[in-house]
């Protein structure tokens, strides 16, 4: 071993202190947004009373400032939270979690891109929770890579959807983009899913190559205990279901 | 001048620009309330005065919310206290809840909401935890 090998942090140590650092920013900032939103509240009650009390009807703009700051430290805190969430998905690379939920946190994780892109982005939940057993970062970071290949592959004004579903044992989870989806890039974007993420789940990426106008990437994940047996072993190689 | 059906507040939490926008609020609507910026802080005063309600930050730097909670309970059982958490916490929520308050509530907490769950406490409410 190289002089120095022994000390560099691993991969998972990175992520941790990342998440961890994330998570604590993020508490600050929602005690920031906190703040101003009460100062905001103030501004308010004080142009209220200065109106009651006869002064300048100039004054009642401040109240419609004050909700129009508030209106936004409502928007911070939800961006914060999702925020969050994120800084949390490392917590743990072994944990049973709901497939929904962490749909929701990639609905949110990917809509600024979405909407950069200008591509309408919809994210389906599976119909009843779904319970899955892994590192749910892992498979955010496989979900991510697909989904980004369908925001590039649509053109503006596509659609991007989600859909998740149960499958005997399993979730398939389907990255549907409307817009050519080249052929020949999904063998990069199926590999670069599974090295993502899909590997920790022993999941395969498949291209449904569907009709020229939409093409779907299809993750199927093996629900619980199975997971971590056939990590390391399932086939990356594209797959036409 | 303060309402008598209104109780007396103590908004105890670290950041001073929220306790001092938090009391000037309750100031212009007749609401007898004090600020205090530390658990600390909080106990001392405590120790001088009565408060029907105590809104109390859980994460504090030193003597943090829980810690407050457990004096208040012990010492002051007449005091009511409300707990006012960050996002993420629903370990504090349900340990605040068993070790007697109130109500928890979810920064931000909007200050009638807030207002809303003091004057429940103070007139025997049943406890509650949810966004503020």
């Amino acid at each position: 071993m190289a002089k120095g090998e022994a000390e560099r942090p691993t991969a998972r140590e990175g992520v941790l202190y990342f998440g961890r650092v994330a998570a604590g920013l993020s508490h600050e900032l929602s005690n920031v947004l906190n703040i101003i939103n009460e100062l905001a509240g103030l501004q308010r009650d004080i142009a209220a009373a200065a109106v009651e009390g006869g002064g300048d009807a100039r004054f009642a703009r401040f109240s419609d400032l004050a909700q129009r700051i508030k209106t936004q430290v409502s928007r911070g805190e939800a961006i914060n939270r999702g925020l969050h969430r994120f800084a949390h998905s490392v917590d743990n690379a072994d944990t049973s979690f709901d497939l929904g939920e962490l749909l929701g946190l990639l609905a949110f994780l990917e809509e600024r891109p979405a909407r950069l892109a200008r591509v309408a982005l919809d994210v389906h939940p599976p119909e009843h929770g779904l319970a899955l057993c892994g590192d749910p970062f892992s498979l955010l970071l496989a979900l991510h890579a697909c989904v980004g290949a369908a925001l590039r592959a649509c053109a503006e004004d596509g659609r991007v959807e989600v859909h998740a579903e149960a499958a005997g044992g399993a979730a398939r989870i389907r990255v549907t983009a409307t817009g050519s989806l080249p052929a020949e890039g999904a063998d990069a974007v199926s590999a670069a899913a599974f090295r993502a993420g899909a590997a920790a789940w022993g999941a395969a990426v498949c291209l449904d190559p569907g009709t020229d106008a939409q093409r779907s990437l299809v993750l199927s994940v093996p629900a619980a205990a199975a997971a971590r047996e056939a990590a390391g072993t399932a086939d990356p190689s594209l797959e036409v279901p | 001048m303060a309402q008598k059906s209104q109780p007396k507040l103590l908004f105890v939490d670290d950041e001073e620009e929220l306790v001092s926008a938090v009391v000037e609020r309750l100031e212009i609507r007749g609401i007898e309330g004090v600020g205090v910026t530390s658990g600390d802080e909080a106990l001392q005063l405590l120790q001088r005065e009565h408060f029907d309600v105590v809104l109390l930050d859980v994460k504090m730097p030193g003597v943090n919310g829980l810690d407050v909670l457990r004096t208040i309970t012990r010492a002051y059982p007449d005091t009511k206290v409300i707990l006012m958490t960050g996002h993420g916490s629903a370990e504090d929520i349900e340990l605040g809840l068993r070790l007697g308050a109130a109500a928890c509530l979810q920064k931000p907490v909007d200050l009638e909401t807030l207002l809303e769950a003091a004057r429940s406490a103070a007139s025997g409410g049943e406890a509650a935890d949810g966004e503020g």
